[in-house]
């Protein structure tokens, strides 16, 4: 081959990579320009409002003379139903992480994994249509029963496994007979259902003046970030490996005790990045909280009542962009940039955490 | 601890687990159920004389001479309502005024709902509403209306401890010894000669228009808006996407720019749907003015930077999949870096890449928030592929949203927006399905 065709050679191979990592740096540098682009609406109003009252205002009056945009009552809102979400998905999804990653036959996770997939495929605005026309009147009709129903199924397994611990306990103290374990359980066991029952009699009293509130959203967003929970820490279990599981085993530890002391801490990180990635999921979430959240811009009396209808971020942006004026741009405008600011700048951050998280992880597991 | 307790435990644990599984699943049960039970009610109907009335005159289907032969005997059953309600109001006319007037407004809702339920009265001027010139299309809906042109609802406020109680009246109590009397029982007697249900497979549904928002007709501008959405969104964003993974698996060296470029991808993944929305409409809206008002293009465009790190990601891991062998033999046999990756990796890697390609496409259907701003209008005509570029449209999951909160009859069009969410939930399952199926041959064939 003559040097000049090789050079040409040599130069296309070169333009072709140059174009190469023009497009892809085209797709990422699109982040830049999200940022960018919201940032340059959430200025004005920032120029315009300040921070103090958009921060640390209750009012909430886009549409008043004057205006008032005291967002407290809508972040709160978010919070709120953030963090009913994680309660009801991190318990439930690093269970069945666990039951999926350790306990289940390969046979049978491959009935499982599906269910998983298609909880995290289904649209997020059938969610919220199940939420508004499904979920709303069943809480409104019947909140009471279905209130000390999730009373049963949250607190009875809890309190059974706290009835063994405890009997145990008292068993090792007395360097118990058989005799003595005939009397500690049951004594035990009827107490935790006495208290259970005392706590269902008390929530299935609970009037629920409005199906569309926290707590209907903080189901729905729960089962909705379930999927993310549950297959990112699964990952993060299997990436544990079998020398530590075995380990374990061999020096006389039981499945659960394996698992508990030992597979959970050692993957603790990217269970916490699956935590952080489901957290993410809910708070980015719009249809569902602005189908079935009640839009309420106020601050639930006390704070943590999760009955009453709240209003989020997404909700709001999604909600008051039809009404604000897109062209001109009035601080009505602007301040919806400026929430959704406020997200961005979140998730990024969230975001970041959650890599450096599984990256130190891997460093630590050595792969 | 005791050896018992721990074993216990240990059960105990394993059954903590396995109630998460149940619960995952019944929550996904409890969530599906409704949707195809109730979605698949707009397809597969009782449908009434109305709706085949509706099938004739809006859309011209069915047999014309049967329809009319049914007509015939369904007006031939309905005649004596309409000579009761004439009867009346004659023996009204002569009625003191006092008495008149007590019964002309419980009179006008009874007339008022019977054109609800059987259509407008024969012989009386056409009214313009679409919606008011057929009786009620399906006989779950002729029911409801049935029950209340026979039962009055009112409020009971008398307990100012409790809330308002709904308290349902018969008003055949009002009309008690007058001419009307009769009609109450009569509807209820006749009331399936005179709305003649039959079971109907109205599969129609997803291709025929809408009429007068959504109370007759399909929702075929919906299930097109969200073609061309997704179709429109999969065109930009597979290039761009399968264009950075090879670049990112095959030319890249790992360094501190590459995982600058991951670091984005990943912080593009996390970015919420609603801010991306907000994003096409202060970018490719204000900015640089894809378009004069909402458009398909605009939609797309947002879609695409929405499903971008997923196609990236899944194309990533494809490539990589691919055995090292492959490409060694082809570099070894002499062919050039991107001769190796065009005709050697990229076929190898190709199903890979599709199941990921699939999965986004069911993602970016089902996304609401991005095309708020951008592309999506309540109502619409189906679009043709030209003014895609230029015009908003309908869409699926927009709609469902609309339908269900905005719609000036909410409980009247439930089957609709059932259908609605059980067409799109169809589209997305299936996409995935394709996707677990293509996956499945994929990890066969790697393994066999």
């Amino acid at each position: 081959m003559s040097s000049a065709a090789s050079r040409r050679q040599r130069f296309g191979t070169l333009l072709g990579q140059g174009f190469l990592f023009l497009v892809t740096s085209l797709s990422t540098f699109a982040v830049f320009f999200i940022f960018y682009f919201i940032l340059k609406d959430a200025v004005p109003f920032f120029k315009e409002e300040g921070f103090r009252e958009f921060f640390t205002s209750a009012h909430w009056y886009p549409s008043g003379h004057p205006a008032e945009f005291g967002a407290l009552p809508i972040f709160m809102g978010t919070g709120l139903v953030t963090l009913g979400a994680i309660v009801v998905a991190v318990p439930l999804g690093i269970a069945a992480a666990v039951c999926l990653s350790d306990l289940l036959p390969f046979h049978v996770r491959q009935f499982v994994k599906p269910v998983i997939e298609v909880l995290a495929a289904i649209p997020s605005v059938a969610y919220g249509f199940f939420a508004l026309v499904v979920f709303a009147p069943l809480l409104q009709n019947h909140g009471g029963a279905i209130l000390s129903a999730g009373a049963w199924i949250i607190l009875g397994p809890i309190l059974a496994l706290l009835v063994t611990v405890l009997g145990d306990l008292v068993l090792g103290r007395f360097s118990g007979s058989k005799k003595l374990g005939a009397v500690v359980f049951p004594t035990l066991g009827i107490l935790a259902f006495l208290l259970i029952h005392h706590v269902a009699r008390q929530l299935s009293g609970v009037e629920i003046s409005s199906g569309t509130n926290a707590l209907n959203v903080s189901v729905i967003l729960g089962i909705m970030a379930l999927p993310t929970v549950v297959s990112v820490s699964e990952d993060a279990l299997q990436a544990a490996g079998r020398e530590l599981r075995e380990g374990s085993y061999a020096l006389g530890a039981t499945r659960a005790e394996t698992i508990i002391k030992t597979i959970i801490p050692a993957s603790i990180s990217g269970i916490l990045a699956a935590v952080i990635l489901g957290v993410m999921r809910a708070i980015g979430e719009t249809m569902v909280v602005w189908m079935a959240s009640g839009n309420a811009a106020r601050i639930p009396d006390p704070w943590y009542n999760m009955l009453q209808p709240v209003r989020t971020l997404t909700a709001t942006i999604a909600g008051d962009m039809g009404e604000a004026d897109h062209i001109t741009g009035s601080a009505r405008f602007h301040v919806l940039f400026a929430m959704a600011f406020c997200l961005l700048a979140f998730s990024f951050i969230m975001n970041l955490a959650s890599e450096i998280i599984v990256r130190r992880s891997r460093k630590k597991l050595g792969k | 601890m005791r050896l018992e307790t721990r074993k216990l435990l240990d059960k105990a644990f394993s059954g903590l687990g396995l109630i998460a599984i149940a619960v995952m699943a019944v929550a996904l049960l409890l969530i599906l159920a409704p949707i195809i039970w109730r979605g698949s009610k707009a397809f597969v109907f009782k449908g009434t004389i109305e709706h085949r009335r509706v099938m004739l005159e809006q859309f011209g289907r069915g047999n014309a001479e049967k329809y009319r032969a049914e007509a015939a005997e369904v007006a031939a059953a309905r005649a004596p309502v309409y000579q009761m309600l004439n009867d009346f109001e004659s023996e009204m006319k002569g009625m003191e005024r006092s008495e008149r007037r007590a019964y002309k407004k419980p009179f006008r809702e009874v007339e008022k709902g019977i054109k609800v339920l059987l259509g407008p009265i024969p012989g009386e001027r056409m009214p313009v509403l679409l919606r008011q010139q057929y009786g009620q299309t399906r006989w779950d809906r002729t029911l409801v209306k049935l029950h209340e042109v026979l039962y009055s609802e009112e409020w009971d406020y008398s307990n100012p401890e409790a809330m308002g109680v709904l308290v349902e009246k018969p008003r055949i109590d009002l009309f008690k010894g007058t001419k009307l009397e009769p009609l109450f029982p009569y509807l209820e007697d006749h009331i399936e000669e005179m709305m003649r249900p039959k079971q109907t497979f109205y599969w129609q549904f997803i291709t025929d228009t809408s009429k007068d928002s959504h109370i007759f007709g399909g929702i075929w501008p919906e299930v097109l808006g969200t073609l061309y959405l997704t179709l429109g969104a999969m065109l930009f964003a597979i290039p761009m996407g399968v264009v950075a993974a090879i670049y990112l698996c095959e030319y890249a060296k790992e360094g501190r720019v590459v995982s600058f470029l991951r670091i984005c991808i990943s912080t593009l993944a996390g970015v919420p749907s609603i801010v991306f929305g907000l994003f096409g409409l202060a970018f490719f809206l204000n900015t640089i003015h894809v378009s004069d008002s909402k458009s398909v293009l605009a939609g797309s465009l947002t879609l695409s930077l929405l499903i971008l790190p997923t196609i990236i990601r899944s194309s990533e891991e494809a490539i990589l999949a691919v055995p090292r062998t492959y490409k060694e033999a082809a570099l070894g046999l002499g062919a050039g870096r991107w001769h190796t990756i065009m005709s050697v990796i990229l076929p190898a890697s190709l199903p890979g890449i599709l199941t990921g390609i699939v999965i986004s496409m069911g993602r970016a259907a089902g996304e609401t928030a991005p095309i708020i701003f951008t592309a999506a209008v309540s109502v619409g005509a189906p679009l043709k592929i030209w003014e895609t570029l230029s015009q908003p449209t309908p869409a699926l999951p927009w709609n469902i949203y609309n339908l269900c909160t905005e719609h000036e009859a909410v409980d009247e069009i439930r089957h609709v927006q059932y259908g609605m969410v059980f067409t799109l939930v169809a589209i997305v399952l299936l996409l995935n399905l394709a996707a677990i199926l293509m996956r499945a041959r994929i990890s066969k064939k790697l393994r066999g």
